[in-house]
């Protein structure tokens, strides 16, 4: 029997009359490489915004490896395990590639409000070591702002990285990615979840993608659960089919 | 939210440079330059006449005050226009126990002065604390005008309590002890005090705490989500930069024999801004070239006009206009290129 490491009860949230997730249930086990899909406003990023702390439910609980993490802040619940990959990257513009890494290890040593220790001399094994994990090491002295879009991508991924997370959210990794860069980024989250057992969460809008990649899929829409399922059994429900699948094809 | 930072150039040149270490990185300054500096600080009080130590003497305690600025603006990427504030604290706490400690006359005792200099550093950071707990809740032009704010309110506050700070009068005759009356000495004791808080500041700039400075100005959400309290890091960086301002005002009383609430005002918040502009707020040695360059035109223009606000005032338009980065970035520039055309 694996272990639960996500326990989602009765989520509820709204911004004014829009009801962004809809008492919503969800789990995950420990080493599940699963994605939530739906389309435009379904409630995904609203969602990764509840388990993450940047948005506080209206009700409902979010249990993590069996500590309740609902009200608690961003920072709290990075340090607890969840790490997350935004869409759009965020990045530390102005520092190196490698100042990039260094500084989110470091914080995630507890060292952030170090004052006297000599920060180039902390954490560099851990630093190089996602670096070449993530395919970064050739750039690891440019300037982060100056990257290509894919390789801020990729420094996004590493960042979360840092945080040594038991859960890793991703929303949206490919998006903006050529294609190459997307099968380099998806087989280094295959890589990811099957050599080091990490549990990973994504969303995505390229389906190929979805069906390739997750074990079982959770259709969003209206902030409601319409189905989930092996990426098989979603493909083949006609409600998924009537309401995303018709889109797309 | 993501901080806007200014755009890498992404020319082939611009290529270039990004190969090199992040400019924040950088002192600013190449070895045998500071050497040179170091040398000349040294012995500024051998100069014939008072005037080049005195002028010295300014150019130090502002250029700590500049440096404790750049913690918040260069650092930390939030601009604050009440950095006076705790300079001033830091200024009025050490006159206050000095006055107390004289008794109505001119002298103080070695040890009661250094405990005079000593109680600016909790009284600022109080104040900071205090302060700071607001402001950290804000970015933007947001903390900007809440810091401006904040300033206004200490300097109405001593400005107004006449009975405890002596109103717009300010206090007069705060001696420092026998030995330090005389500039020269004075300057060498400045000299320490102020390179002892530079060194500190410097050692904060290269720790864990320093680069998360830097995540905090380049990006606030994804510091938040690699796990950092980021308003606790705020907080934190807010009380240094105000005891290391409050130092630099401790040591301003004494040695103009008086202090004034203008210390506090915005006027005085000002000063440590055109300084860093000046100089140049991405490298450590910012604050310092720019208080170097600032302080001596200001004690040398005023001697042939009294145009001075004019005079300062196109200066800094120049910088900002066409050296956005500041005198330092000129010079970083030649170096990179050098450096680029020899690798090349």
């Amino acid at each position: 029997m694996r272990k639960e490491i996500l326990q989602v009860t009765g989520l509820d949230k709204s911004f004014g009359g829009l009801h962004a997730t809809r008492n919503l249930d969800f789990e995950l086990f420990e080493g599940d490489l699963n994605a939530i899909i739906g389309p435009n406003g379904a409630g995904k990023s609203t969602f990764f915004n509840l388990l993450t702390g940047y948005h506080r439910p209206d009700s409902g609980t979010i249990l993590f490896d069996g500590v309740d993490i609902t009200n608690r802040p961003p920072h709290e619940i990075t340090r607890i395990g969840i790490s997350r990959a935004f869409q759009v990257s965020n990045i530390f513009t102005k520092m190196t590639v490698f100042e990039n890494v260094r500084s989110a290890v470091q914080a995630q040593m507890g060292m952030a409000f170090n004052l006297f220790g000599n920060a180039a001399k902390v954490g560099n094994d851990r630093t190089e070591h996602l670096l070449s994990l993530c395919g970064l090491s050739d750039k690891s002295t440019h300037i982060a702002g100056a990257l290509s879009q894919g390789d801020k991508k990729k420094l996004e991924l590493t960042l979360a990285l840092a945080g040594k997370p038991k859960l890793l959210l991703l929303d949206e990794p490919t998006a903006g990615m050529s294609l190459e860069e997307t099968r380099e980024t998806m087989g280094l989250v295959d890589r990811l979840n099957e050599k080091y057992n990490l549990t990973i969460l994504f969303t995505e809008h390229n389906l190929s993608v979805v069906f390739n990649h997750a074990r079982n899929i959770t259709l969003l829409h209206h902030g409601e659960i319409i189905i989930q399922g092996t990426p098989d059994q979603v493909r083949s429900n006609e409600t998924a089919q009537n309401i995303y699948f018709g889109e797309h094809h | 939210m993501p901080v806007e930072t200014k755009p890498v150039a992404l020319s082939d040149e611009g290529e270039k440079s990004t190969h090199l270490a992040a400019p924040h990185a950088r002192v600013g300054l190449s070895g045998p330059v500071i050497a040179v500096l170091a040398l000349f600080s040294l012995v500024v009080p051998l100069l014939p006449g008072e005037y080049p130590t005195i002028v010295g003497v300014e150019i130090l305690i502002l250029s700590l005050f500049a440096g404790s600025f750049n913690l918040i603006y260069g650092y930390m990427g939030q601009m604050s226009f009440g950095q006076g504030a705790f300079f001033g604290l830091g200024a009025y706490a050490t006159a206050l126990l000095c006055r107390w400690c004289q008794a109505g006359s001119t002298d103080i005792g070695y040890p009661q002065f250094f405990l005079a200099l000593l109680l600016a550093i909790p009284v600022s950071a109080l104040g900071a604390l205090v302060v700071g707990f607001f402001l950290v809740r804000l970015t933007g032009i947001y903390f900007s005008i809440l810091s401006l704010a904040f300033g206004e309110l200490l300097f109405y506050i001593v400005f107004s309590w006449y009975g405890f700070t002596g109103g717009d009068d300010g206090i007069q005759g705060i001696y420092p002890p026998a030995l330090l009356r005389d500039p020269h000495y004075y300057y060498y004791f400045t000299l320490a005090i102020v390179a002892a808080a530079t060194f500190l500041i410097w050692r904060i700039t290269r720790s864990p705490f320093g680069f998360t400075l830097r995540m905090l100005r380049d990006n606030q959400r994804r510091t938040a989500f690699v796990g950092v309290n980021i308003r606790r890091a705020m907080l934190l960086n807010f009380v240094l930069a105000g005891t290391f301002a409050g130092i630099a005002g401790a040591l301003w009383g004494p040695f103009q024999r008086s202090v004034s609430p203008s210390l506090l005002g915005w006027m005085q918040s000002g000063t440590p801004v055109f300084m860093t502009l000046m100089g140049g707020a991405d490298f450590f040695a910012g604050p310092l070239v720019g208080s170097l360059i600032y302080t001596s035109l200001n004690a040398y223009v005023t001697r042939f006009t009294v145009f001075w606000p004019l005079t300062i005032g196109t200066i800094i338009l120049i910088i900002v206009l066409f050296f956005p980065g500041g005198i330092l970035s000129i010079i970083d520039g030649r170096l990179a290129r050098n450096r680029g055309s020899r690798g090349a």
